[in-house]
């Protein structure tokens, strides 16, 4: 295998179903070897995206490459892709062994050497026990694991998965998570996940594209997400709970905090100087203080380790996460400081970082 | 006391239950029944008044309807010619175009249901007289190509729309599997998509021999003495002198036979449950 094999580039992506532009202008590089995912809430193209890197949609413009070679018309069986996809889409008259077999089969494979390469596959997966039952005799885990074992069994050069983990439960949707990202590691093979889960997202890749709206509006690895997200929609949507948005006006170094009496100084000055801005605070980068922004709790959730302190402010309600447990009156009223230095600023009209 | 006022409606319940059963049982299968008593006695033991509930049975009018001057022989095999014919050109052409009608976008899908109850609507009778001039015209008449082209026509429109049905019931993600799996669109449909409609299939097959084995109308007047099916050659025992009622019955009962032995065939395919689970959350059938 060649350093670069499975790299992906699209450029100028636009699809429209009737009306509705899935995709504007989606332009996307994706290294060899990559576990990338596609994150974004419904709706928003993600999936649409993969399903144009598989061949299963036309774009209406633009073009993409795989490792240097445009295949923006190629269809998809001439790719060399495989795909889970999110119902697995199992063959239901095919035992399972036909199941993971039925690629080798199409590909042109010699029939006495598939057993053994589906045999192989099923145990990597562990469900070698299994290859005689049908998709129906089987859990939804087992399904899951028969719908990857199927798509890695003829070893593409890249590997497509449409929230696959989606239909499992909570559990087991941790365990798989594991798995796949071991998985990734052993096969070395560019990987694309869609998924709608943030967390899912930052745990499992090593980069990721957040679609809104057909755009992608920000690429990186999950910690530059995490820390510096590009505009208030992205910061919206990752951490679990997301970042608290309020509505702030700027001068100079000064933020004062709309409808309240806080303000505080930023460390660093920003480009932008003065006007109406929106000021985002991770619920960790809170702490209560004898003085500050003052709030009133609303509820309290216990974690375990954590807390979870739910405070309205205004219209508003800010969550803010205490490193420990303890006791709270009902509607106490609470006084909030902010971590300077964890402080991110967004135009309020644009919704764009200001650095 | 409360257990056994309960246990005394449910046998309660349950003899009328039962009961329903049997009159049901006993109308549907009475024209059978009765044909069955009819073919087993002389024409003659036919036509006593009163009838006679004992008599002795005789399996002469089998032997007369198979075998005798009016046999219905020749005529089992024009029409199982003719219905087999019909019901393999049907599936042969409805499953590639049911499986066009529910897959691509195609413009005037949405009239097909309309066609095909269209052509249903029409009395036959109506038809006969245009057929006739047609098949007249270029010399089809009384020939086994003008009998399934005519056929085929009735049994098409139904076969495809019935079909629809089935193939849209298959979740799109399953042929996108097999295409990303290096399947060609044929390929698709056979490894696929047909295994999966088997249930289908059955039912349509049933449906259009039947229709095709049964079919009068147009038999008898696009017919003639080279294709006559056995439902014109049953006709053959009525005439203006007499009706050999009991030959009738042995005919008719004898005619029953293969679509018996299709809908006995066709219904192990009719399986349930095939493909349940096989889409996490979405079981069919």
């Amino acid at each position: 295998m060649t350093d670069d094999k499975g790299r992906i580039q699209l450029r100028g992506i636009h699809k429209s179903f009737g009306d509705f532009e899935a995709l504007k202008d989606v332009n996307l590089d994706i290294a060899a070897r990559e576990f990338f995912a596609l994150l974004g809430p419904s709706g928003s193209g993600k999936s649409t995206t993969l399903r144009v890197i598989a061949g299963l949609e036309t774009p209406d413009s633009g073009t993409m490459t795989v490792d240097g070679i445009d295949i923006t018309h190629a269809p998809p069986g001439e790719r060399d892709v495989a795909m889970v996809f999110q119902n697995y889409a199992l063959y239901p008259h095919m035992t399972l062994g036909e199941n993971i077999g039925f690629p080798l089969k199409m590909g042109g494979v010699p029939k006495r050497d598939i057993p053994g390469l589906v045999r192989d596959a099923a145990k990597r997966l562990k469900i070698d026990q299994l290859l005689h039952r049908r998709p129906g005799q089987l859990s939804g885990g087992q399904q899951q694991r028969c719908a990857l074992a199927r798509a890695i069994v003829r070893k593409p050069r890249l590997f497509l998965l449409d929230e696959p983990l989606s239909n499992l439960d909570a559990q087991l949707r941790l365990d798989t998570r594991v798995e796949l990202k071991n998985l990734h590691r052993s096969l070395d093979v560019t990987t694309i996940y869609v998924t709608h889960d943030q967390e899912e997202a930052m745990t499992i890749a090593d980069r990721m594209a957040i679609f809104m709206d057909g755009e992608i509006v920000q690429v990186g690895t999950p910690q530059e997400v995490f820390d510096r997200p590009n505009t208030v929609k992205v910061a919206a949507f990752i951490g679990s709970p997301p970042m608290n948005l309020l509505p702030a006006t700027l001068d100079g170094h000064r933020v004062t905090v709309t409808g309240s009496g806080y303000s505080f100084e930023l460390p660093k000055a920003p480009d932008r100087t003065s006007g109406s801005v929106t000021i985002g605070i991770r619920p960790s980068h809170i702490h209560l203080a004898e003085t500050g922004l003052s709030t009133q709790l609303f509820l309290t959730e216990n974690l375990g380790e954590t807390m979870l302190l739910n405070l309205r402010f205004g219209e508003k309600m800010i969550k803010l996460r205490l490193p420990d447990v303890r006791h709270f009156d009902d509607t106490e009223a609470l006084h909030l400081a902010f971590d300077l230095d964890h402080v991110h600023l967004f135009n309020s009209q644009s919704g764009r970082r200001i650095d | 006391m409360a257990t056994a006022r309960h246990r005394s409606s449910a046998l309660r319940r349950n003899i009328l239950l039962f009961a329903t059963a049997i009159l049901v049982l006993v109308v549907w299968a009475f024209p059978i029944i009765w044909a069955v008593i009819v073919s087993l006695k002389s024409e003659k033991e036919v036509l006593a008044y009163p009838p006679r509930v004992i008599f002795e049975p005789t399996f002469q009018n089998y032997l007369d309807a198979i075998f005798g001057g009016l046999s219905i022989a020749p005529s089992l095999v024009t029409s199982l010619i003719i219905a087999t014919a019909t019901t393999v050109l049907t599936i042969i052409i409805a499953v590639p175009a049911a499986y066009t009608f529910a897959r691509l976008d195609l413009r005037g899908k949405k009239w097909l249901g309309f066609y095909t109850l269209a052509t249903q609507m029409v009395p036959p009778v109506g038809l006969v007289i245009p057929y006739f001039l047609i098949l007249n015209k270029i010399g089809w008449l009384d020939s086994y190509q003008g009998m399934i082209t005519v056929y085929l026509t009735f049994s098409l429109p139904f076969a495809i729309w019935l079909m629809v049905s089935y193939m849209e019931d298959i979740p799109r993600e399953m042929e996108e599997a097999a295409l990303l799996d290096r399947a060609n669109r044929f390929e698709t449909l056979w490894y696929v998509i047909l295994p999966q409609v088997r249930g289908g299939i059955a039912v349509t097959v049933i449906f259009i021999f039947l229709n095709a084995w049964n079919e009068f109308l147009f038999a008898v007047q696009l017919g003639g003495n080279t294709v006559r099916p056995v439902t014109v050659a049953m006709y053959n025992f009525i005439s203006v002198e007499q009706t050999l009622w009991a030959k009738l019955s042995a005919a008719a009962l004898v005619a029953m036979l293969p679509t018996i032995i299709i809908g006995i065939v066709a219904q192990k395919w009719i399986v349930k449950g095939l493909t349940v689970g096989a889409i996490k959350g979405g079981g069919r059938l």
